[in-house]
């Protein structure tokens, strides 16, 4: 009976914390811009508006059907990931199951653009799965570095053996050049700038938003929303400690978001080529280092 | 007056509440103007605290801002971008020059009034008007969706022949659109 109300209720939970994020996320930009900004619930009424929009366009059934595989891949993915009070899903699947179907959601997004055969889309398809190349690789070494360390795959057991050794034990602490190579890669997966070659609004138009109005958009950012709250977790379950309840879950959330916007803020774009050759030039040797000292 | 335009359900009416405050723009910038929307984005004049953003595509684009003056080659790409964009959508008309033709109406080659063509919601006058008008009309536009009165995006689908026929004068022939008007009136019953 908990589990089912969790998974009813966990959606919504993440929904709302994700969509306050990103209000939080352009409030703190405009404010570093000496702007005023919106308001912090500025992103619930884009969405509102996007839902109530009067007239759509349909590109075709694959388009239609991608929309609802990139929320729904993001779902699968957030049900895995263990947050304060719920894991039970995290016993089924560890840390290579949600490695795996965290490329559901960008799978579904190719497939969606491809049939909306916009030129633009196109491009930014093709940028997103080069920066997956890019970050993926330093970001699954990470985790391959921490599984040899407690013998186990599990994420929830992964979190459980860093609170048991207080603060100390968190994986940033511990080892700490996992930690930058995976907040580098972070910073990529979540696509803010300096890795923001995907979306890039002046040069591609939003790449793979370009046809997208009205309810295909609004689901879009549904899933972003959650999507940025999932991936932030598994950063916070691997190296910060996890958390124990959510006051804690939450502090650690924002502290840990802010930290990326304050980068996304000051930084311009890099070459789709330039980010690529970042990820394998930083992270990824740091990562290797990283298990190396492991090893020996 | 049409009874539906003055009676709204509680829906609509919240609706209207909600959906005044995320107003996506796409400027069409090929005229005069643009120099005005920096300042209008920026620190000073800061639009986005009344929520609203500059997009770069008609399919995400709410305002369709026209800068100045339009030619025939230009008015042909307003026109397919704004039957691009998803309803509810809003022209405005930015200068003196979408009104009544401006200083160029002597010109034989620009457009002089933009309501011939596509349904305009609100105009700002000038030349060039400064941000703060921007910003007023911005303002006006919001409490006309508040009162349910911008309606305009229904006058192209309802009179759409009107429309048609002075663009293909304007035009001198038939133009290739890619959205079927009359079909999605009848879709999304408008």
């Amino acid at each position: 009976m908990n589990v089912v109300l969790w998974i009813i209720f966990l959606p919504i939970i993440l929904f709302v914390i994700g969509t306050f994020m990103l209000g939080y996320s352009r409030k703190f930009i405009a404010r570093i811009e000496r702007r005023y900004g919106p308001p912090i619930q500025q992103v619930f009424y884009d969405i509102f508006k996007l839902m109530n929009k009067k007239t759509n366009i349909s590109h075709g059934w694959m388009h239609d059907i991608a929309i609802l595989m990139l929320l729904g891949g993001t779902l699968l993915t957030m049900y895995f990931v263990p947050v304060p009070g719920f894991h039970f899903f995290a016993q089924y699947g560890d840390m290579l199951v949600i490695m795996y179907i965290l490329l559901i959601p960008a799978l579904g997004m190719a497939l969606g653009v491809g049939e909306t055969a916009n030129p633009n889309g196109s491009i930014g398809i093709s940028r997103a799965l080069m920066m997956l190349a890019g970050y993926d690789i330093p970001f699954v070494l990470t985790f391959i570095g921490f599984a040899m360390i407690n013998h186990t795959t599990s994420m929830y057991d992964l979190m459980l053996a860093q609170q048991a050794g207080g603060i100390a034990g968190w994986g940033l602490i511990s080892q700490p050049l996992l930690g930058i190579a995976a907040l580098i890669a972070l910073q990529g997966m979540l696509g803010e700038k300096p890795f923001e070659v995907m979306v890039a609004p002046h040069e591609i138009a939003t790449g793979p938003m370009t046809e997208m109005g009205g309810k295909y958009l609004g689901i879009m950012m549904i899933q972003h929303a959650i999507g940025i709250v999932v991936e932030l977790t598994i950063y916070i379950n691997l190296f910060l400690g996890g958390a124990v309840n959510w006051f804690e879950y939450i502090v650690k959330l924002f502290v840990l978001f802010t930290m990326l916007l304050s980068v996304n803020a000051v930084f311009g774009r890099f070459r789709t080529d330039d980010a690529v050759r970042f990820m394998w030039k930083i992270p990824l040797p740091l990562a290797i280092i990283g298990i190396l000292f492991i090893i020996f | 007056m049409d009874e539906k335009l003055t009676q709204r359900s509680v829906w609509e009416k919240i609706a209207a509440k909600l959906s005044k405050r995320s107003l996506w723009m796409l400027h069409y910038c090929t005229g005069c103007g643009a120099i005005e929307l920096p300042p209008t984005m920026t620190a000073r004049f800061d639009m986005e605290r009344f929520g609203i953003n500059p997009m770069v595509t008609p399919r995400q684009a709410d305002i369709l801002l026209i800068t100045g003056y339009l030619s025939v080659k230009t008015l042909k790409r307003v026109v397919l971008t704004y039957e691009q964009m998803q309803a509810p959508k809003y022209v405005v008309g930015f200068g003196s020059c979408t009104i009544n033709g401006g200083m160029y109406w002597n010109s034989y080659a620009t457009m002089k009034s933009l309501d011939r063509y596509i349904p305009v919601e609100t105009y700002i006058a000038g030349c060039m008007p400064r941000p703060e008008a921007i910003i007023h009309s911005f303002n006006e536009l919001i409490a006309k969706i508040d009162r349910g009165e911008a309606n305009s995006w229904k006058d192209y689908y309802k009179n759409y022949d009107f429309y048609r026929k002075n663009q293909e004068h304007t035009f001198e022939g038939p133009i290739e659109t890619y959205n079927d008007i009359k079909a999605d009136a009848a879709l999304f019953r408008i």
